[in-house]
This record gives C-alpha cells, structure tokens and sequence, in this order.
C-alpha cells in the first residue's frame, strides 16, 4: 500500500515539476519547400574575388618554411611563430608572416552571410580575410607601429598585382591612417572592379567621425542606429560618385 | 529502516520511469541538466534565400535537449572529478572582451579560462555558478559531453528545438522586438560603452528570461552554442565548427545571429567568453 501511495505520490510531484515549463505539442508543422535559389554566376564569381588575398613576396618562400615547422610541430593548435623567432624576422619578413599567417581567432558571426546578388552592392564590413583567423595583438601592433612602410609596401604590391587583397584591406582599415585614401580612389577609378575598396573608404571616414559622412542618409543606412545586419547599399554611379569625392574631402580635411 | 531505504528506492526507480514514460516531455539526466523531448517528425528549417542555411525539410529521430545550456557548477563537476585542463588553459589564449574595444575586436588574454572567462583582473565565476560556462572550446564541449554520457546538438537540431514549432526567424515571428524577454544580448549602438540595459553586460544566470513554448531558455543571446556538424561551404575546413543562437555580445547592428536561422563559425581550437553549449541524450527515446 505504501509503495502505491509513494508511487502516486510521486507521480502527482513530476506532474506538477512538469507544468512549471509551458508544453506545447511538438508534432512539426511543415512548410512547401522552397525551390533554392542559387546565386547567379557573376554574383558567385565577385564573392570568390572579394575573398581573395594577395601574398607579399617580400621572404615568402623563407615565411612558409616558418609556418610549416610550427605546424608540424603542434598539430592542436593554430600555431604562432615563438617571440624569438618573430623579433627574428626583418620588417619586410614580419610584414608578409602578418599577411599570411593570421595568428589569433575570429568570432562566430565575424563573417558576413553570404548574400545574393554580391556584385550589385557595396557592404559595410569587408568580408572575413581568414575565416576562423585574424590578426592578433602583435600583429596589429607591428602595423601600427611601422604603417608608413606597411602602406608603401601595399600600394607597391597592388600596383604589381593590379589587385588590392582583402588582408591588405584589413591592414588598412587595422592601420586606420588615411594617406593611402588617393591610392585607393585612383585604383577604383581605374580598375572598377573592387567594390570592396568602397567599403574600406567608408570604414575609415567612419572610424575617423568625419562630419560629411556621419551626416549622411549613407552612414545611417550603413553604420547608424536603425539599421541590421548585413548592411549595405545598392552600387551605382551615384553612390560610387558619393563615396569617393567625400573620401577625397577627408584626406583634404586638415583634420 | 530498511523499509525506508526501500521506499526511497521504490521512489527513486518511480521517478525515472515517471519521467521517461508517463510524462514524455521530459526528462532529467545525471549532470542535472533537465531536457525536453522533441518528437521524432519532418521540420521546415532554414529561411528562403538564405545561402547557407535554405529553407527545406528535415527529417529527425525523436531526441532529448537540455532546457539549458550548461553552467560552471555543472562543468566544474566534470573537472573535478576528471583534472580536466581546458584548451584556454593549456595555450593561455582565450579571446575576451571589454567595452571600449572596435566591433567584432577581441582581446587575447594569458590570464582567461573558464573559471575567469574575461580574465583574472574581470573576476571569476565563484558567484555565477548558474551562469553558463565559457571560455571552452570546442574540444573541451566534447571532452564533457563524453565525461557526461551526452552529446552536442545536431545543427540541424538546434535549430528545431529553437523555433519550437515556428517557421520563423524567431520563435515568436520575424522581427526582433521581443529579444529583451527572451534572451541576454548587447542592446548598445556598438561596443565602445558597455550596456546591461537587460541586466548584464556579459552572461546572466542560465534560465533568466523567458523559455521558448517548448521549455527551452536563452535559445537566442546569452552564450553561442557549440553545435555538431557542418555547414557545405566549410566542408573541407577541418578547424572550423559551428555554433549558433548568437550571444550577449551580439547586437542588432554588428552580428544578430541571436536567431533560429543563422549559423556560426570559429575555430575548434579557439576559446571565448560569449561561447558555450548545451546538450542532447545520447539515446533516442
């Protein structure tokens, strides 16, 4: 008789725990699938292209060795060149190790979801460089540090390569200096291929609070309060107009 | 006495049979998580035009999901009884945060593991033992789950178990409006000032806000959570992972992947302190 009476007892007290949480019926409701849509050809095209990096050749062949020992060495984790061997290097080497070897990780939703119709639009954020990589402390600071070199030694390889790479983007919005702005404003004139170069315009006039463009219909749409992610405007002649006479505006500004 | 050892017994078996037989929304495992069971069935996943994460059907076996994602209480249970070193620990480089910091910059600090997720000088867990644990990587999720007898989530998973019936981006419809009841996320314009206008500014006690219609808590914000599988796109990138629901660090303006739809990604090596997980039964029901 005790054992029914603990028995209901107890069938009474997971009954009652179980209504503290709401249940709901979880038989699926089902949706008419919809026919997946892939991006078109240009569209998938541009997004390989905006992904692309460019590899100084400044000790490459010298840096890879490098990067492959540590490698090898400690399969467990992505691996870091030691101090010693990093202070080793010269600051051209460090300069292409930092292009090529990103060092430290990136956040989940770091990388932008892909979209359709990429090649019609100019987004906020620059794509992810390294995936699941970015640059660390040490490298952002060596950079910083040596960016009148860092610069020169891009504008000399997207000259040569007749492509400014998404790592050497992110140097320069990492860098956040805008002497390279006519660099990047004549290479879009004269390539119109890069859209991502826009993006890294708008980046710095955003970082650096200037008036023209934090007051613009542009801004908000992209960096301001209102707006969700991803971000981005429509590319046209206006906007492209837009952003590069106000990109030339703030290298101008004495400010 | 002994009748009475025998009546606790009798309790005992009761109510394990109890939960997994009469009341077959639930259920309680021995890490003390309690779980809710999804009935095995087609879901609609995914959102039209969404790259990565297309609208389809989904066919799943029915599974148990933990109603929350797993706390320092319940991963220091697993490291004390294993001696069980972290990854943060092992390499000193989990990934912190303070406000002042540029969007989607984290900073790496020597100092950080799960027992100080944002390192030693943001103080420890010792008064949020009920807070989800981070600073894990992915690694260390299954080192647990393998300690645990438990396993991560399918993404696919997840993702039904966070719409709780809904075809939607969120639970409750398409738009974001209802964030501030149902998950701890970054209310702020950006990361240069810290925000708890929700009542914290990194993680909150697991089950603060309100569960989904299933049961289910901090669904959306709080912490990422590690998920098994991968998406096509990184089928060939052996130290990416994925993880999903988005976190207390993300804000409507930088990341927004506080929904049912978006996937994540990171390394499996890398450790942060918006990053946790929680966990299904091993065994189909």
């Amino acid at each position: 008789m005790k054992i029914i009476t603990a028995i209901l007892t107890l069938f009474l007290a997971v009954q009652l725990q179980a209504q503290e949480v709401p249940l709901t019926d979880t038989t699926p409701i089902v949706l008419e699938e919809e026919i997946y849509k892939e991006p078109s050809k240009e569209s998938k095209a541009y997004s390989k292209y905006r992904e692309a990096i460019v590899e100084p050749s400044y000790g490459l062949a010298k840096i890879k060795k490098m990067v492959k020992a540590i490698k090898t060495k400690d399969e467990e984790e992505d691996p870091k060149l030691s101090s010693k061997l990093f202070n080793s290097l010269s600051i051209k080497e460090k300069f292409t190790y930092c292009m090529i070897h990103p060092e430290s990780y990136s956040q989940n939703c770091d990388a932008m979801p892909p979209v359709q119709d990429e090649h019609k639009k100019i987004f906020s954020y620059l794509p992810d460089a390294y995936y699941e990589l970015s640059l660390s402390d040490r490298q952002m600071k060596f950079l910083k540090d040596n960016k009148d070199s860092v610069l020169t030694w891009i504008q000399a390889i997207a000259t040569q390569k007749n492509r400014v790479g998404l790592n050497f983007k992110e140097a320069i919005t990492a860098i956040n200096s805008k002497s390279i702005i006519p660099f990047l404003v004549e290479f879009y004139k004269r390539t119109k291929k890069d859209h991502d170069i826009l993006t890294t315009l708008l980046i710095l006039m955003e970082n650096a609070k200037f008036k023209p463009h934090m007051n613009s219909a542009m801004r908000e749409k992209l960096f301001g309060e209102s707006g969700s992610w991803p971000r981005f405007v429509q590319l046209n002649k206006a906007n492209t107009d837009l952003i590069l006479k106000r990109a030339m505006d703030f290298y101008n500004a004495k400010k | 006495m002994l009748k009475n050892k025998f009546y606790q017994a009798i309790t005992l078996l009761a109510a394990v049979c109890c939960s997994h037989f009469f009341f077959t929304g639930f259920a309680i495992a021995q890490n003390g998580s309690k779980f809710v069971l999804v009935k095995k069935g087609t879901y609609s996943i995914g959102k039209k035009g969404h790259l990565l994460n297309p609208f389809r059907q989904y066919t799943t076996d029915s599974f148990y999901i933990s109603t929350t994602e797993i706390t320092n209480a319940q991963f220091a249970a697993f490291v004390e009884a294993t001696s069980y070193r972290t990854d943060a620990e092992k390499h000193q480089n989990a990934m912190v945060f303070e406000p002042g910091l540029a969007e989607f910059r984290w900073l790496e600090d020597s100092t950080a593991n799960w027992r100080f997720p944002n390192g030693v000088s943001r103080g420890g867990i010792e008064q949020k033992m009920n807070h989800p644990v981070t600073s894990i990587s992915y690694r260390d999720a299954l080192a647990y789950c393998k300690w645990a007898k438990l396993r991560l989530p399918k993404l696919e998973e997840w993702e039904i178990a966070s719409r709780a019936n809904a075809t939607s981006d969120f639970t409750w419809g398409n738009r974001n409006d209802s964030l501030l009841q149902y998950g701890n996320v970054w209310h702020g314009v950006n990361h240069l000032k810290s925000d708890s206008s929700d009542g914290y500014m990194y993680t909150a006690p697991v089950a603060s806000f309100q569960p989904n219609a299933w049961g289910l808590y901090d669904m959306y914000g709080n912490v990422f959570e590690f998920c098994a599988g991968k998406l096509p796109k990184y089928k060939n990138k052996k130290n990416i992972v994925h993880s999903r629901g988005g976190s207390w660090w993300c804000s409507a303006r930088s990341c927004s992947f506080f929904n049912s739809v978006d996937i994540g990604r990171v390394s499996i090596y890398a450790s942060f302190s918006n990053q946790g997980f929680r966990v299904v039964q091993l065994q189909n029901p």
